[in-house]
């Protein structure tokens, strides 16, 4: 299934929209009503469905797109995510063969293992940039509870996701093409 | 077949450049500073205000809860607080004295000269949504007279500074943050160290040597060594300390004196000759003469 550019443009803008929102549930909800110290790092979520569900050349941009609106409310930046977002991406290309979300259960396996990917990236090269590997642990430690969670609501996103991007469900990994 | 080949070749060409251009991006980031682009500080300004409104929405309601408690144990406190009131009076008579004399020994000891005169009072209307920093975002910004840099407080001590400033909204990096570093002194002993941010809304008290007699307990201050922070504010207490079988230093865990957790007004400390020229601020002006 091949998608027109025009519809292409509508699903990245809801997409985009999307991750406003989470960002705004992420960074001001959530910490008012108390959750201050764990965060659900959306973005990485909506990334790794582009990464895995789409198939096109286009999707590094898209990724890089995301986390320029990411960066609005992080000061992460938008380089680490869109770093870490493409060797996903590469990693998920060549297991494109093994990656089937068919059911709940594999989409949360296989959202953890990614985000597992995507956080050591992250780790390491925040640790190479103050060069201190001695904070190495206690960056992932502080990912782990928010991907658990994330992996826990992932089918839910994905499936609300292949919506948008109109990916059909019996499709296997690789959804549609672009 | 040579169709697909070219698919391929595309996509190995964007990824090699997007991920080229996000190494570029690390290589010039910069955790302890940021100058936001023209596009950052649009959509910021765009953006933010819906965090505004949320987060005013929340002190609203706060607000509600606790007032309608309040109503309810008035009529209590109102015999309780008569009481109060008259003995705070005779007090209040000689406390002004106290005051006084306080005032007069800060200006011959030149306690307050690394102080801003002037603050801006602000609201947190959000966190940093990625996990690996700490980082509030207030409602005020460049138009408010804040400059990157200027140091934020709050009764309870020190907050952070200020990381990144567009007109109206301003982020701030906190003590929690590992990228933050606050040079301190133990108030007891004087002894010097860093303080930076750890896990769990706790910091760590660095460098340290094993022989300085510190204790559990000890209460930190800003050292005012550093030019971002002035001296004298109230930093956090150690709570912990582990003599390792190698190194040279303690380990030390320290819990700020804000209570992050509850955080939301803080002061931001304009830059002296800042404060001079901004007069169209809302300020909190510093009572510095009797």
């Amino acid at each position: 299934m091949k998608l027109r550019f025009s519809q292409v443009i509508f699903s990245f803008a809801i997409t985009l929209l999307l991750l406003i929102g989470f960002e705004i549930l992420t960074a001001t909800v959530f910490p008012a009503l108390g959750w201050k110290e764990y965060r659900l790092t959306f973005n990485v979520l909506i990334i790794l469905f582009l990464a895995i569900r789409l198939d096109s050349p286009g999707v590094p941009w898209m990724i890089l797109g995301l986390q320029v609106i990411h960066s609005i409310f992080s000061v992460e930046g938008w380089a680490l995510g869109t770093l870490a977002g493409v060797i996903v991406m590469i990693s998920a290309n060549y297991l494109k063969e093994l990656l089937h979300l068919t059911t709940a259960f594999m989409t949360m396996l296989i959202v953890q293992f990614f985000q597992v990917i995507w956080f050591v990236t992250v780790s390491v090269v925040i640790c190479l940039k103050v060069s201190d590997f001695s904070k190495f642990g206690m960056i992932v430690w502080s990912f782990i509870p928010g991907s658990i969670l994330l992996s826990l609501i992932s089918p839910v996103l994905f499936w609300l996701l292949a919506n948008i991007w109109r990916v059909p469900s019996d499709s296997g990994s690789r959804g549609v093409e672009i | 077949m040579k169709l697909i080949q070219e698919s391929s070749k595309t996509k190995i060409v964007n990824n090699a450049i997007v991920a080229i251009l996000a190494i570029y991006g690390i290589s010039q980031k910069n955790f302890n500073l940021d100058e936001p682009t023209l596009f950052t500080q649009v959509v910021t300004e765009v953006i933010s205000p819906v965090q505004e409104g949320i987060a005013d929405s929340k002190r609203s309601m706060s607000s509600l809860w606790e007032n309608y408690l309040l109503i309810v144990n008035t009529s209590k406190e109102n015999v309780v607080l008569k009481k109060q009131i008259s003995r705070l009076e005779s007090d209040l008579t000689n406390m002004d004295e106290v005051r006084k004399e306080n005032l007069r020994l800060k200006q011959l000891l030149n306690f307050s000269d690394g102080i801003s005169p002037q603050r801006v009072l602000a609201q947190v209307v959000g966190w940093d949504s990625a996990n690996e920093f700490k980082v509030i975002r207030l409602n005020k910004g460049t138009n408010h007279g804040i400059k990157v840099m200027s140091p934020v407080i709050t009764d309870q001590g020190l907050v952070g500074y200020v990381y990144r400033a567009t007109p109206n909204y301003s982020d701030v990096l906190t003590i929690l943050d590992q990228n933050n570093r606050v040079d301190v002194v133990v108030e007891r002993t004087r002894t010097h160290g860093i303080v930076e941010g750890v896990m769990n809304f706790k910091c760590a008290l660095k460098y340290v040597m094993r022989n300085e007699p510190v204790e559990v307990g000890d209460k930190l201050m800003t050292a005012g060594v550093g030019g971002i922070y002035p001296k004298g504010v109230k930093v956090g207490m150690i709570t912990d300390i582990r003599k390792e079988n190698f190194g040279m230093t303690l380990s030390i865990e320290v819990v700020p004196s804000v209570d992050f957790d509850k955080l939301e007004e803080v002061l931001v400390l304009l830059p002296v000759e800042e404060a001079a020229t901004t007069a169209s601020v809302e300020v909190v002006p510093q009572e510095r003469k009797p």
